[in-house]
């Protein structure tokens, strides 16, 4: 069996309030294989918004060991974590974070910009993500001019527009409606099956049943 | 990232909030334009009172008497009386004087017809409109026939002219000088004033007329001469003093009965304390230059505070924190940058509208808004610099969940 995409090994994460030390990760063990749609699945406070914090290389562990692709997080340092981010990890959150007054386009073009792709391709790839996903007809569109599945179409457009070996999705169907909730998920899992790396967190069972595995988190511990 | 992508996102950035971005730069664009203009004005007024000190005549020296000592008290310079028509003719033979003039000053009642007035009368040769720099506007100057023969002939000074009611038809009529009549033979030119006393109220009359009318003895109130090149200046003044020393029966090392004024002097003078004012011009304005930059601090430590989610956003896709500050920085110079450059367009239209309204015309010096631009690049980066750290600091983590 080939490396695991994801390798989390005993991996602790404790935030110092100065008086109290409040571990919101506590010796979590998490492999994901390439190819896997993981979900993540937790109530609020639980843990999982660190974990996932950790797994998107926004954060770092403050112990255990976390191997991304084969690189070692905790030999990276800030400008290190930010490469690694635009280059293998595509983000979809909650509230889609698109970038406000500016187009579609312009949005799913960005992280192309941090790779030092030049103007033209980058327009090219964009236009071509926002088709794929449905949306050749709203490039121009800035993001209050869009519904809310509209928006989180755009924002996964932009995570796979690098062509990332993992999309993480944070809470993705949060704010959307059924209907759309239930459409960015059949995106999700036509984009497992087509061989994309996976993992997201939800707080929602259902919402979890759609991925391949699910792993529970509990006051900062896996469970089963 | 490269800079023209920077500038890109810098524009649309600024583009989409057009009135902010506008009002930020008044302040770079308002201390750009008093810097530009003041440092114009400043300039224009130096070369204004340069070519009016030169309206006096070029490469003038003036040599007065020295004081008189009665006692032990000291006179007033040009009070001694030391120097005569016969010091001035012996001048005028030196070598590297173009023009020499001697003056005898007095002041009588003038009156042509139904006009009268009360000026100076100033005994001199035809040398006087040379050394002084003086053209006929009428007529002619005083003539060497006139001055060796004491004559009763006058030219007038402008201003005098025209007190009188006189005009270019009244050369050759005759007027009378303190009860004596003298002919008109001409008309100066008018200069405009400098300073208090006006060149242009004066009638010139051969000195020896003066002399033998009103004024007897020899003595002159100052002899004008002109040196034929700048560059003699010093040379001259040196055969003056040599010269004066010897006829007056002065010991090297002596106290002189003369003193020599020297218009070049006087000029880099004037010109010394004008060019101290424009500094110090151009230090007042460039204050609100750095109250410009202070705008543009303030205004950008709003904006990555508004936009932290923004910045939180573009970290999690893979912005490096340099690439956050690059974005910030370069906002910050494009403020600068855009102010100072209409900052000049205005300061050049004030200082070419003030230089107009003043009548010493426009002065452009290229360095200026060259200086001014990158000052106003300088303090884009001072005043950029630190809301950008700011920006590029922020932990993407707090920035995204920032609402």
């Amino acid at each position: 069996m080939s490396e695991p995409l994801i390798q989390l090994r005993d991996v602790s994460r404790i935030y110092d309030l100065g008086r109290v030390q409040v571990a919101a990760l506590q010796g979590v063990d998490l492999a994901v294989q390439q190819g896997e749609f993981l979900a993540i699945v937790g109530p609020s406070g639980s843990g999982k918004s660190t974990l996932m914090n950790i797994v998107g290389c926004l954060d770092r562990p403050t112990a255990g060991s976390y191997v991304l692709d084969g690189t070692d997080v905790a030999e990276l340092d800030d400008d290190g974590l930010a490469r690694l981010r635009s280059r293998t990890i595509g983000f979809v959150f909650q509230s889609y974070n698109l970038l406000p007054r500016t187009s579609a386009l312009e949005n799913v073009a960005t992280p192309l910009l941090y790779q030092g792709v030049s103007r033209k391709d980058r327009l090219a790839r964009a236009r071509a993500a926002l088709e794929r996903l449905g949306l050749g007809d709203r490039v121009n569109h800035i993001p209050t001019e869009l519904s809310g599945g509209q928006q989180q179409r755009v924002a996964i457009a932009r995570a796979l527009v690098t062509e990332p070996a993992l999309l993480l999705a944070d809470e993705p169907t949060g704010n959307l409606d059924s209907t759309s909730g239930a459409d960015v998920m059949a995106i999700l899992r036509e984009l497992n099956g087509a061989g994309r790396t996976i993992v997201m967190i939800t707080h929602d069972n259902q919402v979890a049943s759609a991925a391949g595995r699910q792993v529970h988190v509990l006051d900062g511990r896996l469970v089963a | 990232m490269r800079a023209t992508e920077l500038i890109r996102l810098a524009l649309s950035r600024l583009g989409s909030s057009r009135l902010r971005a506008a009002l930020t730069m008044l302040g770079v664009i308002i201390g750009v334009a008093s810097v530009v203009s003041l440092v114009a004005v400043g300039q224009g007024a130096t070369s204004g009172i340069t070519k009016q000190l030169q309206g006096l005549g070029t490469n003038l020296l003036t040599v007065n008497p020295g004081a008189s000592t009665n006692g032990f008290t000291r006179g007033a310079a040009g009070s001694a009386g030391t120097l005569t028509v016969e010091d001035a003719a012996a001048l005028g033979a030196l070598n590297g004087v173009a023009a020499v003039e001697p003056e005898i000053s007095t002041s009588q009642l003038v009156v042509a017809g139904s006009q009268n007035t009360t000026t100076t009368i100033l005994g001199t040769t035809g040398g006087y409109t040379t050394v002084r720099n003086f053209s006929i506007w009428q007529g002619s100057t005083l003539n060497g026939i006139a001055v060796d023969a004491g004559l009763r002939v006058a030219v007038l000074g402008a201003t005098t002219a025209d007190d009188l009611g006189l005009t270019a038809r009244s050369i050759g009529s005759t007027i009378t000088i303190g009860g004596q009549p003298f002919q008109v033979v001409g008309i100066l030119q008018a200069k405009g004033s400098t300073g208090p006393v006006s060149q242009d109220d004066q009638i010139l009359v051969p000195y020896t007329t003066v002399q033998d009318k009103f004024v007897p003895g020899d003595k002159v109130r100052s002899v004008g001469i002109s040196v034929a090149s700048a560059d003699q200046i010093d040379l001259v003044k040196a055969e003056i003093a040599t010269l004066l020393e010897s006829r007056h029966g002065i010991a090297a090392g002596g106290t002189d009965d003369f003193t020599i004024a020297d218009q070049a002097q006087l000029l880099t003078t004037v010109s010394g304390v004008s060019d101290l004012l424009t500094l110090l011009l151009a230090g007042i304005a460039s204050i609100s230059l750095v109250v410009g930059g202070i705008g543009i601090m303030n205004i950008m430590l709003v904006s990555v505070r508004e936009r932290t989610r923004e910045i939180g956003i573009r970290k999690a896709i893979g912005a490096r924190g340099r690439d956050i500050l690059a974005q910030f920085l370069v906002e910050a110079l494009v403020l600068s940058v855009l102010g100072g450059i209409f900052g000049i367009v205005l300061g050049i239209a004030v200082s070419y509208l003030i230089g107009t309204l003043a009548g010493w015309g426009f002065v452009f010096n290229p360095i200026t808004p060259l200086v001014a631009v990158l000052f106003s690049l300088a303090v884009g980066v001072v005043f950029g610099v630190w809301p950008a750290r700011q920006a590029a600091r922020l932990d993407p983590i707090v920035a995204l969940r920032y609402e």
